[in-house]
């Protein structure tokens, strides 16, 4: 059998299997997986957040505050962005998992990993002292046995959002105040060839922004306040059922009961659909790039139902992994990014599309810039989070990641009769709470 | 230098040549070269497949959220897991989807290594474009198909309204069935090419001798393709369909894209069902025991390809 030695200047198999193990050594020292000494000042931080929908967000944590904090301290700010859309929870749970070399993050659904997040009750305290506190609400996320987990940021406001002239033209001067008169609306609306599109697939927020907002406006509940006992199997659970199923049926465009995140702002601005819920984002896309229509929308709380008006938050916080290898530089750099020097500008930059968890901005002069952002300021005052009235913990997490609320609507919607639907989610539910 | 010096250098030179010519010829012996090739593979396969697939069959015997330390519960995920009803539909729609779609790439995989086979202008870059579905990144191309379905501004029910077929088209991802019909449609497209192009390399090893002998024994198209091509192609379509099942039957990033496993789970696929449990809602171990569910169809998938391989 012809052997290659190398005597024609080609390589010989031992200097493959040289270079093979040279190569592998390289890569080892290379790939860096000593961990950073916590007494030696850190080169660099890495922050993970969700990309904002408002683009100026993105912009002014690049241009402004990372080349501020590097001026300041000399240490980078790596800014990792992950798509929106429902990426975020499964990269932050797999950072967790793996102890991926990332520091801080926008740690959406902390409630599925708060062990694996810093004890940061002192930034959060002095932060809320600092700006007129905290609204409590959202301490029911942050604060878990005694200790804060994150330090909260701002709601991602969910009002209804919806085609002024189109209203108009149907009578409807202004927006319905009960969910009864919006499904009235709806009908002369989806006649005149203007439905609405209220999502209800697998996204993470615009589904679940009205669906549970209203089931609560009905008087019903998905678990009790004890976090343990079921309660979704009731008789105002069966008519909130039965309401959505006409409001689909008779007032919104089909698609929308497989709708993710990003379909409805799409829907809207397309002028397919005449309302949805959902978070100013199409206001600020339309007065960018569609000023006709942007001079046409408007938003509005969502309607009551006979138990009252509801919101749910989509809350912004941000925590630190327990895993950095320097908690000191961490908790210093989250510090720095609360202080209102930074902070606020920041809120303002997005035109408060995180409306501030901190009573220091309600009356913030952003928000008289554009008076049709206001309703979501006031969506902080009847704001629960979507585990309410029970705690927010992990549970919660399984309900909202398998869509189990979400889907007894959805299949109500395809003609599943109410007692079935309730009965499967109540299943479901059972298997999660015990 | 001195003599000592000296006169010892050949003889200190000559262990290490002698020790370097026996660690030569030990290389140089096949058994151990072939080995020390086989050993970065499979320290790759080991550590990128291996490690990962043991740690999944462990998650699935504990009770591990994420971040929380593990409880052996025994085979307690799998029960859990039978007694889930979205589970069981997932399974259901995992089933029809690969089942449908495979049979569809078949025919159509078929049909198109039969067309590209004959002489026609341009037949190289056609057979190029025909690639394209195989190369664009599936989240990019599923991106495009979700504009193909929207209800107003959409590709198909524009044409459909253009075509005076109807007054409103129907909604693709809306409606449960249709949903299932869309995500079905768009793997078959992907996949398309993939049977095309590897039965079309099949076809090309057919001898012409064969077929001209059919032909003078009275053969016409129907018989040459049915009693020639079909017999002597039933290797690369053995193959080329296994591969397939195992492609659809694991796929993620299309329904994960297009629709999220809805509407109502009327898409949800095991890949999607055990990614949302275990890393959407952090249960690790019920998550890892969902698609380790998957395994047994490969399994039994895989004992069929080396049935197959080992009769011819």
């Amino acid at each position: 059998m012809a052997r290659n030695h190398g005597s024609d200047g080609s390589t010989s198999r031992r200097d493959f299997l040289k270079l093979g193990a040279v190569g592998a050594a390289g890569a080892t020292v290379g790939a860096g997986w000593r961990p950073r000494k916590a007494e030696a000042k850190p080169e660099k931080i890495t922050f993970l957040r969700e990309s904002s929908y408002v683009k100026e967000f993105d912009e002014h944590f690049n241009k402004v505050l990372i080349p501020r904090y590097q001026q300041e301290t000399g240490i980078k700010v790596v800014y990792e962005i992950v798509a929106a859309g429902g990426s975020a929870v499964p990269r932050t749970v797999s950072i967790v998992e793996s102890k991926a070399p990332v520091d801080a993050a926008w740690v959406q659904q902390e409630w599925l990993y708060r062990e694996g997040l810093l004890d940061v009750s002192d930034i959060a305290k002095d932060v809320g002292k600092q700006q007129g506190g905290w609204y409590s609400e959202i301490e029911g996320l942050s604060v878990w046995e005694g200790k804060w987990k994150s330090v909260p940021f701002g709601n991602i406001g969910q009002c209804m959002v919806y085609r002024k002239d189109w209203f108009d033209q149907v009578g409807a001067t202004t927006f319905p105040d009960t969910w009864e008169e919006f499904l009235e609306v709806g009908i002369k609306l989806k006649k005149a060839g203007h439905p609405y599109g209220m999502s209800m697939g697998h996204g993470y927020a615009d589904n679940n922004s009205w669906l549970l907002p209203l089931l609560w406006g009905f008087g019903a509940q998905v678990v009790a306040k004890d976090g343990k006992t079921v309660t979704l199997d009731s008789a105002e659970t069966a008519r909130a059922v039965d309401y959505v199923r006409k409001l689909y049926k008779d007032a919104c465009l089909d698609d929308c009961i497989g709708w993710l995140d990003p379909h409805n702002n799409k829907a809207f601005l397309t002028s397919q659909i005449s309302a949805t819920n959902n978070a100013m984002s199409i206001l600020i896309s339309a007065k960018r790039d569609l000023p006709d229509m942007g001079k046409v929308i408007d938003h509005a709380l969502n309607p009551k139902g006979p138990k009252g008006r509801f919101h749910s938050f989509v809350p912004v916080t941000h925590g630190i992994f327990a895993h950095t290898p320097d908690p000191a530089a961490a908790k210093h750099f989250l510090r720095w990014l609360m202080d209102p020097k930074q902070v606020a500008a920041w809120y303002r930059s997005a035109q408060m599309y995180h409306a501030p968890f901190l009573h220091a901005y309600d009356k913030d002069e952003e928000w008289n810039k554009e008076p049709r952002f206001k309703p979501y300021q006031k969506v902080l005052e009847t704001g629960k989070l979507v585990s309410w009235p029970a705690a927010a913990d992990r549970r919660f997490g399984e309900v909202v990641n398998k869509w189990i609320v979400i889907d007894m609507f959805a299949k109500a919607c395809t003609g599943t009769p109410t007692k079935t639907v309730i009965a499967e989610a109540v299943t479901g539910l059972k298997q999660i709470f015990g | 230098m001195s003599r000592v010096a000296e006169a010892t250098r050949p003889a200190a030179r000559a262990v290490p040549s002698a020790r370097a010519f026996r660690l030569r010829e030990w290389l140089e012996r096949e058994a151990v070269f072939s080995w020390l090739m086989l050993a970065p593979p499979l320290l790759f396969l080991l550590l990128f497949l291996g490690y990962p697939f043991c740690y999944g069959v462990y998650l699935s015997f504990v009770r591990r959220p994420v971040a929380q330390p593990a409880t052996f519960i025994g085979l307690n995920n799998f029960l859990n897991l039978y007694n889930d009803a979205i589970f069981w539909q997932a399974v259901w729609n995992t089933f029809r989807f690969t089942a449908a779609a495979t049979v569809l790439k078949l025919a159509g995989g078929l049909g198109m290594a039969l067309v590209m086979h004959q002489n026609f202008r341009l037949k190289g870059m056609t057979r190029a474009l025909l690639l394209l579905p195989f190369i664009v990144p599936t989240v990019l191309s599923t991106v495009a198909w979700q504009w193909i379905f929207d209800p107003g501004m959409g590709l198909f029910n524009r044409l459909l309204m253009f075509l005076d077929l109807v007054k409103q088209g129907p909604s693709w991802l809306g409606n449960p069935t249709l949903a299932m019909v869309s995500v079905i449609l768009v793997n078959t497209w992907r996949g398309l090419p993939f049977f095309g192009i590897t039965i079309l390399a099949g076809l090309q090893t057919i001898p012409d001798e064969l077929m001209e002998s059919a032909t003078i024994d009275g053969a016409g198209w129907w018989g040459r393709f049915r009693y020639v091509t079909l017999p002597l192609l039933m290797p690369v379509i053995f193959i080329v369909t296994t591969f397939s099942i195992i492609f659809t039957f694991f796929d993620f990033q299309l329904v994960y894209v297009l629709t999220g496993g809805g509407p109502a789970n009327a898409t949800h696929l095991m890949a999607t069902y055990a990614y949302s449990v275990g890393m959407s809602s952090g249960q690790m171990g019920m998550g890892s025991a969902a698609a380790l569910a998957m395994v047994p169809v490969l399994g039994v998938v895989l004992l069929a390809m080396s049935s197959y391989v080992r009769r011819r």
